[in-house]
């Protein structure tokens, strides 16, 4: 087999020559698909010198690098905001770092680092505040001023976390409405959401990572960018390579990059980014050549949240594009959070620039690691669990049990949740002290006349933070635990918690 | 049009939709129904306008249903949309599709007003009329 990278059918410095008398052929990704259809691979290899690629989708690990320039008298800004969104200030006196998910301290949710990305690439004016202690070289303490992309000497857009190979799609196994970093995600299984672009995506067209590296020239919003390396998180064995970029902001256009917002989820930094990949063997090409047939991912359970989600089905491409996903017999409405018709035109931007001359291919410094790390983080320390702050001191009631003692002796323990068993201490319903008194005052006699028989649960080994959020999404304030075969073993309260979580140090 | 109909706690068990249906012969369509223990909630399409329409309300108030008319829409500014597609699977009435150039076709007529594209937009392109 031949290195990763083996120049065989052309070197860049051909494509290169062509590219300068006008007769390198360019295709987007979908063309050649087509070519290789009608011609086979080897010939479509050898005739078409450049694929063009595209993607279009948030993408959360994204920011910029500024530099503001010194004032007079000068500052060594401590903190700073641009439009109320704080930006990373641990570097020298007037360099940042503006991170796509940081949200505006006034307007929260509605405004981000996304946007002000946005804004500065749009032209606009952003309000710039910065703090500082003030120190002999440095004396000023404080900066309000307004500065637009002119003002700035640089503007760097510089993001860990690109262009990710594929990715999982979604879904909601449970019985409410959920909003996530995958968009409105209905109940049931009601909806499918999906991103990446399939078979334009840049790097499942590199999969064997032969060409991209460190220096490959890219698109990227809309200017001319280059790879830095691998992405955090890159993962090519798993089909979830990923790479970190930068390109010059000030070159940049507000069609590829937008500042965006995910409800009750956060901002993100919509980024455009297409990757020409020179066929420079046929291991290059045939990657190039996939199609969305081809291309598969997991449609996730995102009701489930745990690192580890459930995977409902494995889908291709072509089946979460057509808007159709069938689950279990049904037949679900499936669509992108990526825009497939940007991503389409960032290609065909791509091969536009090489045939015009005005954009050259070139050999990466290095190339990307075919091969990455991505661990989970194990937590050293002990965190309690529902077992380590449960209530095991348990008043259960019975069905049959009559509704005015019940009430006596709920008041008396100063207890709000009843769950009620059968006779072998399994779950059937539960009731809570408002029910109690709603019943007593409609003459009521018996417990299963008034228990709710759907009851929210929790396991014993569950993390806190999970059956809290549980309880916010159900509007409850405590649940009955309960094991695998469904038998009760405690209750925990919003009371419970409280109690032990606020004694720690 | 579609109807937003609230029923009380005396009239929830009661087949009063189906009877109006039988006297007027308006063949409805149920869009969403949500019936809790004490209330009921259900939203209608009647296939149907003026005088017709006036009498299949009066009959369901008459009935003591209260009844709402459905008028909300929406409206997408296509020159912020970035034709992600965000909002063409979560509407629960399938009202926003997108066709073969991934632009974002949006029914009207389907539309039932919920609101959810609105928020689910990224960029904020889809508002409430
Ligand atoms: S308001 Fe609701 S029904 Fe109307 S288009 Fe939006 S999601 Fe669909
Ligand atoms: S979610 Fe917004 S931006 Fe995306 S397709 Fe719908 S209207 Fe356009």
């Amino acid at each position: 087999m031949s290195k990763r990278g083996a120049e065989e059918l052309r070197t860049y410095e051909e494509i290169n020559q062509k590219i300068k008398s006008g007769d390198a052929i360019v295709m987007t990704a979908d063309d050649f698909i087509k070519t290789v259809e009608d011609s086979g691979l080897k010939r479509a290899a050898k005739e078409v010198d450049v694929v063009t690629t595209g993607t279009f989708g948030a993408m959360c690990s994204s920011g910029a690098f500024i530099n503001f320039g010194h004032s007079e008298p000068p500052i060594k800004m401590f903190k700073c905001w641009l439009n109320d969104v704080p930006a990373y200030k641990g570097l020298a006196a007037v360099d940042c770092y503006l991170g796509a998910t940081a949200m505006s301290e006034t307007k929260g949710f509605d405004y981000g680092g996304g946007h002000v990305i946005e804004d500065l690439v749009s032209g606009k004016e952003i309000e710039l505040r910065a703090e500082a202690y003030g120190t002999d070289c440095y004396p000023r303490r404080s900066i309000e001023t307004t500065v637009t992309i002119d003002d700035l000497n640089q503007a760097m857009l510089l993001n860990p976390r690109n262009a990710y190979e594929r990715y999982n799609a979604a879904t909601n196994g449970t019985d409410r409405i959920i909003h996530t970093y995958m968009g409105t995600l209905l109940p049931h299984y009601g909806n499918v959401t999906y991103s990446g672009s399939g078979q334009l995506s840049p790097l499942y067209k590199d999969r064997g990572f032969e060409i991209i590296g460190i220096g490959t020239r890219i698109f990227l919003g809309g200017g001319i960018g280059c790879v830095i390396g691998e992405g955090t998180q890159h993962s090519p064995q798993n089909q979830f390579g990923t790479i970190m970029v930068r390109g010059d902001l000030k070159q940049m256009n507000n069609r590829y990059l937008r500042g965006a917002t995910y409800y009750k989820y956060g901002t993100t930094l919509y980024v455009g980014i297409g990757i020409p990949i020179p066929i420079i063997n046929e291991k290059v090409a045939a990657s190039a050549a996939l199609k969305d047939e081809e291309i598969f991912t997991d449609i996730l359970d995102y009701g489930v949240p745990s690192r580890s989600r459930p995977s409902v089905k494995r889908a291709s491409y072509s089946e979460l594009r057509s808007g159709r996903v069938e689950i279990n017999g049904r037949e679900i409405t499936s669509s992108s959070l990526s825009s497939n018709k940007v991503a389409k035109e960032i290609a065909t931007n791509l091969k536009g620039w090489i045939e015009e001359g005005a954009f050259f291919l070139n050999r990466p410094a290095e190339l990307v690691p075919d091969h990455g790390e991505f661990k989970p983080l194990e937590l050293r320390r002990k965190e309690p669990r529902v077992r380590d702050i449960m209530t095991r001191e348990l008043v259960v009631g019975k069905p049959t049990d009559d509704i005015k003692s019940v009430a006596r002796i709920l008041i008396a323990k100063g207890v709000d949740h009843l769950p009620i068993a059968d006779g072998e201490g399994k779950l059937m319903g539960i009731i809570t002290s408002w029910d109690l008194a709603k019943a007593v005052a409609q003459d009521k006699r018996q417990l299963h006349e008034i228990m709710t028989m759907k009851v929210v649960t929790a396991k014993e080994d569950e993390a806190i933070d999970t059956v809290v959020r549980r309880m916010e999404q159900h509007n409850i304030s405590g649940v009955p635990v309960v094991d695998h075969s469904n038998r009760i073993l405690g209750m925990l309260t919003v009371n419970d918690i409280s109690k032990k979580l606020i004694r720690r140090p | 049009m579609k109807l937003k109909l609230n029923y009380s706690r005396e009239n929830i068990g009661k087949p009063i939709l189906s009877d109006i249906i039988l006297r007027t012969g308006i063949p409805i369509n149920i869009l969403e129904a949500k019936i809790e223990p004490n209330t009921g909630e259900m939203l209608i399409d009647v296939p149907t306008e003026g005088e017709r329409l006036k009498e299949f309300s009066s009959l369901l108030q008459r009935a003591g249903v209260t009844v709402k008319e459905i008028t909300r829409t929406i409206e997408i500014d296509r020159g912020k949309c970035i034709t992600c597609g965000a909002c063409v699977s979560p509407c629960p009435v399938k009202a926003l599709a997108q066709d073969e150039n991934w632009d974002i076709i949006f029914y009207e007529e389907k539309c039932i007003g919920c609101g959810i594209c609105v928020y689910t937009c990224p960029v904020n392109a889809i508002r409430m009329l």
